[in-house]
């Protein structure tokens, strides 16, 4: 039996080699249909995101399973690349370093960004298209919903997806969202177009914000940054009625002095009649005064706050490895120790077989030889023949239990088979 | 089964509630949020059938859950079946911090007038009583969940004036959650309050013009409500009439002061809780003395003009009192004083 992994992460290979070996979904298939008829006993999954490309591969045997080499060739020939050139960048785990790598990967302890929601997902699609494909079997069914099952617990029993640790998601999701219930009816004001704004707003905008303006001393800028977000760019002279009518203000503007003084935000502070205000100021320099927020209503948080914010976060998240990697190594460990009592499947049917053969033989013959017995005796013999049986496997049964724990019990079986002549 | 039910039964209940609510500031827990709504829950229900047995315990000898005993435990029920409500739909927020003291309050004052005795079930007949004692009912719990969502506003504006980041560990409803609940908590509970307001006010006009007496409008629990009353309406006309009154923590505020007002006026009631009812009882008594009317007396007093027909089973007048059911014969000859009506 051999499970195996070989691809590339943001870990060991480059952006310009993950985009060479990427797989749209329509290739994955082909690619997967493909390898099925090169090595049509074993299974297999592709994972491939923008941060990873990762073959599973998993048979009953090591002869049916394709080799490192072998996977790297496929890799190489789908893509039409030299297989050499890529082969110092892809890795290889097998055994419980694959299933254990598929694990930390699901629970996105090896994601770039520790604890993102979407590789839970990213590896879902995948075994499920593996699944529609007709190429993931029982070993990789095992392994892929042992990992699903991982990845719940890990972000149920620990804090690892609860914190943010992007400035934007942060603004957002930690500061925003306790000052307003919903964004779809909020004015959202933002002041410069530069990347953080974009970033911010499309954090926005996947919140569900709707009425977004950008207003920028470029007008070019500001129309294509609005474009690209479905918003709306207004000049830059209009900016007091914006403030006057904004819910939420991101600001980010290169300017080396305040946008917006107090001064500026006392004349129109009277026309807001004390609505709650959320400042997002991400520029350095601030764009907002700092007295801007003892005003009534206002709630300014500047890069400072939030970045410290995103650093208490990442340690926080580091402070919960340990308990993640627990869960990873407790289940790693489980799922091997039934892949490898799974392997002694055969021989303990055999032997179970040859004791019950035996068992029926006995009886027939005690049966033929006591006709006076009646059904209600002949039960009672039956069950103490039953549990004999029971009896004299459970000692070699557990012995093979015990032994794998570490790993398939070849030596053990070998022995059993010609101890008891179990034949195949 | 139902007598086996006491206070302490639902009461220690919502307690168990309200500790693991503190624990939600100490430490993570996966399975706490379903042993919470377990415990709350089966405080409701204990709380429920305990309302029931009182109920069918002075029923019909006086107006089911009629006292004032009743009346705190029958508005700490609603305030739990809110604290449920809001806790099964927003689990992550510890509204019970907020809500579980207040409710604990309301039966503390519950246990405090536990002897007070319940009106005669010809009461039932009036219905400006029912308007009265309802209105004032749901228009205090509304005043409570005004204040609670109130001081969660100004917790919550004060965490985010401070830059604190949301922590698992206490998570409250969004600013705008809370601005919409408190402001509509301080209209319902002035619309509430003003129609309990009303129907006391229509009760005891209706009984002064028939002749029979009635409250002094002097009355201390009267002019507190009505203070009580001028407040939220003055509060709600700020609201409307100011707009930035609507905004923020001015709204919080205005729910918080109306608590006090309420405390004012329930303070009135605890310290004076005849003074306001039984009184008012007696008149009436008085006024249906032509027709059968039942009510409570003391068993030594209007021996001669009673004829005693039983002993009263409800069950929160002590032996002390040795209160008992009569019957008033018509006609009966003049009741004593309001003294008469005072327990020892």
């Amino acid at each position: 039996m051999r499970l195996q992994l070989v691809g590339c992460s943001h870990h060991n290979a480059s952006l310009a080699i993950r985009e060479r070996l990427a797989f749209s979904p329509q290739q994955a298939r082909q690619a997967l249909s493909a390898l099925r008829e090169r090595f049509p006993a074993a299974e297999a999954v592709l994972l491939s995101t923008c941060n990873r490309v990762e073959l599973y591969t998993a048979a009953e045997s090591e002869a049916a399973s394709p080799s490192h080499q072998e996977v790297v060739h496929f890799l190489a020939d789908f893509h039409r690349l030299d297989a050499a050139a890529i082969f110092d960048d892809v890795l290889e785990r097998s055994g419980t370093d694959a299933v254990r790598h598929l694990f930390y990967v699901a629970s996105s302890l090896d994601s770039m960004v520790m604890g993102e929601a979407q590789i839970l997902g990213q590896v879902k699609q995948a075994y499920e298209l593996a699944t529609n494909c007709g190429a993931a079997g029982p070993l990789l069914h095992g392994a892929f919903q042992a990992a699903l099952r991982v990845a719940r617990r890990v972000a149920s029993e620990t804090t690892i997806h609860q914190r943010r640790t992007s400035v934007a998601s942060v603004a957002v999701g930690d500061f925003a969202r306790q000052i307003f219930e919903r964004f779809e009816d909020k004015q959202v004001l933002v002041i410069g177009a530069g990347k953080m704004a974009e970033e911010t707003m499309r954090y926005l905008s996947a919140e569900g914000a709707r009425q977004m303006t950008v207003v920028n001393r470029s007008c070019e800028r500001a129309e294509e940054l609005a474009k690209a977000v479905s918003g709306q760019a207004e000049p830059w002279e209009r900016l007091p009625d914006l403030l006057t009518a904004a819910d939420l203000i991101v600001s980010t503007t290169g300017a080396g002095q305040p946008v917006v003084t107090l001064e500026m935000f006392r004349r129109i502070e009277p026309r807001r009649f004390q609505r709650p205000l959320a400042v997002i100021d991400l520029a350095v320099p601030r764009d907002f005064e700092p007295a801007i927020a003892d005003c009534l209503g206002v709630y300014l948080y500047t890069i400072d706050d939030l970045s410290e914010v995103c650093r208490r976060n990442r340690e926080a998240r580091q402070k919960q490895w340990p308990a993640a990697e627990s869960i990873i190594e407790e289940e790693a460990a489980r799922f091997m120790s039934d892949l490898h009592h799974r392997a002694t499947a055969p021989t303990i049917r055999r032997l179970r077989e040859n004791y019950d053969t035996v068992k029926d033989d006995e009886l027939t013959r005690l049966f033929n030889k006591l006709p006076e017995l009646d059904g209600k005796a002949q039960t009672e013999i039956r069950q103490a023949f039953e549990r004999l049986v029971g009896k004299l496997l459970h000692p070699p049964l557990q012995s093979i239990r015990d032994e794998s724990q570490e790993g398939t019990p070849h030596g053990l079986l070998e022995a059993l088979r010609r101890l008891f002549q179990l034949k195949d | 089964m139902l007598s086996g039910i006491s206070l302490l039964c639902f009461t220690a209940s919502y307690g168990v509630a309200l500790a693991l609510e503190v624990t939600r500031l100490m430490f993570r827990s996966g399975i706490r949020g379903a042993v919470m709504l377990l415990f709350a829950t089966a405080g409701l229900v204990a709380h429920t059938l305990y309302l029931v047995a009182q109920a069918m315990a002075t029923a019909p000898a006086t107006l089911p859950l009629s006292s004032w005993y009743h009346w705190y435990l029958l508005a700490a029920w609603l305030l739990a079946v809110v604290y449920l409500y809001l806790t099964y739909y927003h689990p992550r927020n510890p509204i019970g911090l907020f809500l579980l003291p207040l409710v604990l309050l309301l039966i503390a004052a519950a246990y405090y007038v536990r002897n007070d005795a319940p009106p005669p079930a010809a009461q039932a007949r009036t219905v400006w009583l029912w308007v009265h004692v309802l209105g004032f009912l749901l228009g205090t719990v509304t005043v409570f969940i005004g204040f609670a969502t109130g001081v969660m506003y100004l917790t919550q504006s004060w965490r985010l004036k401070n830059k604190l980041p949301p922590s698992s560990r206490f998570k409250l409803p969004s600013l705008e959650w809370l601005q919409t609940a408190t402001s509509r908590a301080l209209l319902i509970s002035m619309l509430l309050v003003g129609v309990g307001v009303i129907g006391g006010v229509v009760r005891n006009y209706l009984l002064l013009r028939s002749a029979n007496g009635g409250l002094r409008w002097s009355d201390p629990t009267i002019w507190s409500s009505a203070v009580l009353l001028g407040w939220l309406v003055a509060a709600v006309a700020f609201n409307a009439l100011y707009r930035p009154s609507r905004e923020g923590r001015k709204v919080a505020y205005l729910t918080v002061a109306s608590f006090g007002f309420l405390l004012l006026t329930l303070a009135v009631t605890l310290l004076l809780p005849e003074a306001h009812t039984k009184v008012g009882w007696r008149l009436e008594a008085e006024g249906w003395r032509q027709s059968v009317g039942w009510v409570l007396a003391p068993t030594e007093m209007n021996r001669q003009t009673t004829e005693r027909v039983g002993t009263s089973t409800h069950p929160t007048i002590s032996p002390c009192h040795c209160a008992s059911v009569v019957r008033i014969s018509p006609p009966t000859s003049d009741l004593r004083p309001p003294t008469l009506w005072r327990f020892p």
